[in-house]
């Protein structure tokens, strides 16, 4: 994997929280994998360890993210739920029909987490965090594997 | 007060308009409108014959009043009168435009002899002409292109050259029929029109052919319809008294015009109560006029509005004013900028224009990401078992290499990581090596992290620099297995 790859647009106004965040996307998310690579035995099924990992790869990622973003703060709260509760949800967030509801923008909504609580403004804000989130942890992802197959 | 005057002049004392209109009327008020078209009849003549497109005009016929008599009218002719009629300002009753412009017509083709009749109702139609048209309005007090634009807004852009010199004709007239024009109308239009002549023509063009800037800023005020900006426009110009920079600076660019939008802004609260009783006029003129003249204009005059800090807004030529419009237009202005955004991130959107395409391709993207990432962690799980995780494997493998120690201080949890982040950079044989190795490979002791250390000093930054900067902190610390499963432990 080409290392130039990753530094692209690293250094943008956007992305100046990225750096650290990336340090820390990576630290626990290698951290959670080792976790469950330690804890998975050979008797655990493969369908579980993968969602263990997806697992790891989302609460790395809203962990990077922190707080700041609407999108991490809801999926932390999903992950934490799923594994306290393990139950359908209470409540889920109040969703008012929202403006600006068009097809695109309710596929958007179910696709990002915390969309159903967004006007449409600040769903195209968290969108856009989350794309940079989610390419910073498929980069990860891939890296991690490569040097593991190779 | 001038007001007055000019409500006296122009309202009350029709007998003035009568005969010589033009003569008397712009004299108290505009007489530097007046000078300067006086020296360009040609000019006007033509522009007029251009703009009404209609035969030519007469020279020889009262100098400016003529030609303000048949701008008035085909203003009249093309405006909507029937709503300027019904505003106080303009006591003379105007019946119909469009029936003044045949005597305006006819009046031009015969040469110029009888002004006087078919001039005072005229110079009333001029006024309701001028009153219809919503850039005399507010543009007369402020800047000196206001003929030039109005006419252009009217819609015959044909005459742009010499729409310049229009405008100052205009200008005075408008300032009188508006009548609540303040009292710095005529000093203003005067100092804009002597000293800006070709930059009024220059700004016609400009504004004509591009759907006029300086309409937008001050047919912003004007068609706000607002009292508070028509006397938040008043009052920053008045306030500031550079009228000349003022007016140039509208034509020349929307960035000079947000000069004044800010300040305009800032006067709005303080001149607002001020500016109430003329600005409730000119409202209504406006409202009425803006409704009609909305479609044209708005395309002209979007485009050449800059984005506004969305806290203050000043609405558009032609568009909407009231609060709602205002902020929807915010919202769109801030939307657009969220998608600008998400065209940088996605890649190969920069060809795509339209939100709805762009809105497609987002989705298909983010659910793109999802899917790999899914498709990854199936991945890592098949991968996971048959490798007793690397990082042992790998530092223990790097241990075995001569490699360097790097000295470092203890970052127990990230070097772990970020240690193994980067040795899995590193693509060269020792990380083969140690994964081969670590194949049936139990746990083992952990070496130090020198192998990686040296590893990630080799490595091109996988991350970023700080990143390794960050593990060659961690690397290198203590050695052995429990510093590796000390860290571990610490998650």
């Amino acid at each position: 994997m080409e290392s130039k790859s990753y530094t692209t647009g690293s250094r943008d106004n956007a992305n100046r929280n990225l750096e650290g965040s990336k340090t820390l996307m990576a630290s626990h998310f290698l951290r959670a994998l080792f976790r469950i690579q330690q804890t998975s035995t050979t008797r655990s099924s493969f369908a579980g360890r993968r969602r263990r990992i997806r697992r790891a790869a989302y609460a790395s990622m809203a962990y990077s993210a922190g707080t700041r973003r609407a999108w991490s703060r809801a999926l932390l709260r999903k992950l934490r739920s799923r594994a306290r509760l393990r139950f359908p949800r209470r409540l889920s967030r109040a969703a008012r029909p929202q403006r600006g509801d068009t097809d695109q923008a309710q596929v958007l909504r179910k696709l990002v987490p915390g969309g159903p609580g967004m006007d449409y403004c600040k769903l195209l804000e968290e969108t856009a965090d989350y794309i940079r989130c989610l390419t910073t942890q498929v980069r990860l992802m891939q890296t991690v594997m490569d040097s593991i197959s190779s | 007060m001038e007001k007055e005057r000019f409500l006296s002049v122009d309202w009350q004392s029709p007998d003035m308009n009568s005969g010589a209109v033009a003569d008397q009327l712009p004299r108290p008020f505009l007489d530097l409108g007046w000078e300067q078209p006086v020296h360009h009849d040609a000019k006007f003549e033509s522009a007029i014959s251009s703009l009404v497109s209609s035969p030519s005009l007469n020279p020889s016929s009262g100098n400016g009043s003529v030609v303000v008599r048949e701008l008035v009218g085909w203003l009249g002719s093309i405006c909507d009168s029937g709503d300027i009629s019904q505003t106080s300002c303009y006591s003379t009753p105007l019946n119909s435009p469009p029936k003044l412009t045949l005597p305006v017509l006819g009046h031009r083709q015969q040469g110029g002899g009888g002004l006087p009749m078919p001039g005072n109702e005229m110079a009333d139609g001029q006024f309701t002409g001028f009153a219809a048209n919503p850039g005399f309005v507010e543009r007369a007090p402020r800047s000196s292109c206001f003929g030039a634009w109005s006419y252009g807004g009217l819609g015959d852009q044909s005459g742009l050259p010499e729409a310049g010199n229009l405008s100052r004709v205009p200008s005075s007239h408008s300032l009188k029929s508006a009548g609540a024009l303040q009292m710095g109308v005529p000093d203003n239009g005067k100092d804009a029109s002597k000293s800006n002549p070709e930059r009024i023509e220059t700004e016609m063009r400009s504004k004509l052919g591009g759907g006029m800037p300086p309409s937008s800023t001050s047919g912003r005020t004007m068609a706000s319809g607002a009292a508070n900006n028509v006397s938040k426009r008043k009052a920053a110009s008045r306030g500031r008294g550079k009228e000349a920079p003022l007016s140039s600076s509208n034509v020349n660019s929307p960035t000079a015009a947000e000069d004044e939008h800010p300040d305009a802004k800032r006067c709005k609260p303080a001149k607002t109560n001020g500016a109430d009783k003329d600005s409730v006029v000119k409202q209504e003129t406006e409202q009425n006029i803006g409704a009609s003249q909305k479609k044209g204009k708005e395309n002209n005059a979007k485009p050449q509005e800059p984005p506004k800090d969305y806290i203050h807004v000043r609405a558009r030529r032609g568009q909407a004013t009231d609060s709602h419009s205002l902020a929807e237009r915010v919202r769109r202005e801030k939307i657009g900028k969220r998608m600008k955004l998400l065209q940088d991130l996605v890649p190969g959107c920069n060809k795509i224009t339209g939100k709805a395409v762009m809105l497609d391709e987002i989705i298909n993207y983010v659910q793109s990401l999802q899917r790999q990432v899914e498709f990854l962690s199936m991945k890592l799980a098949t991968i996971n078992p048959q490798l007793d995780f690397d990082l042992e494997t790998l530092l223990q493998k790097n241990m075995h290499q001569e490699h360097e120690p790097l000295p470092q201080q203890v970052y127990p949890s990230e070097g772990t990581s970020t240690a193994f982040s980067y040795a899995q950079q590193h693509q060269g044989s020792p990380l083969q090596s140690a994964i081969t190795n670590g194949l049936g490979v139990g746990q083992q002791p952990l070496c130090p992290f020198d192998g990686l250390a040296d590893a990630t000093s080799q490595l091109g930054s996988f991350w970023e620099s700080d990143l390794q900067y960050v593990v060659r902190m961690g690397i290198g610390q203590s050695q052995g297995a429990e510093f590796f499963s000390q860290s571990l432990h610490a998650d």
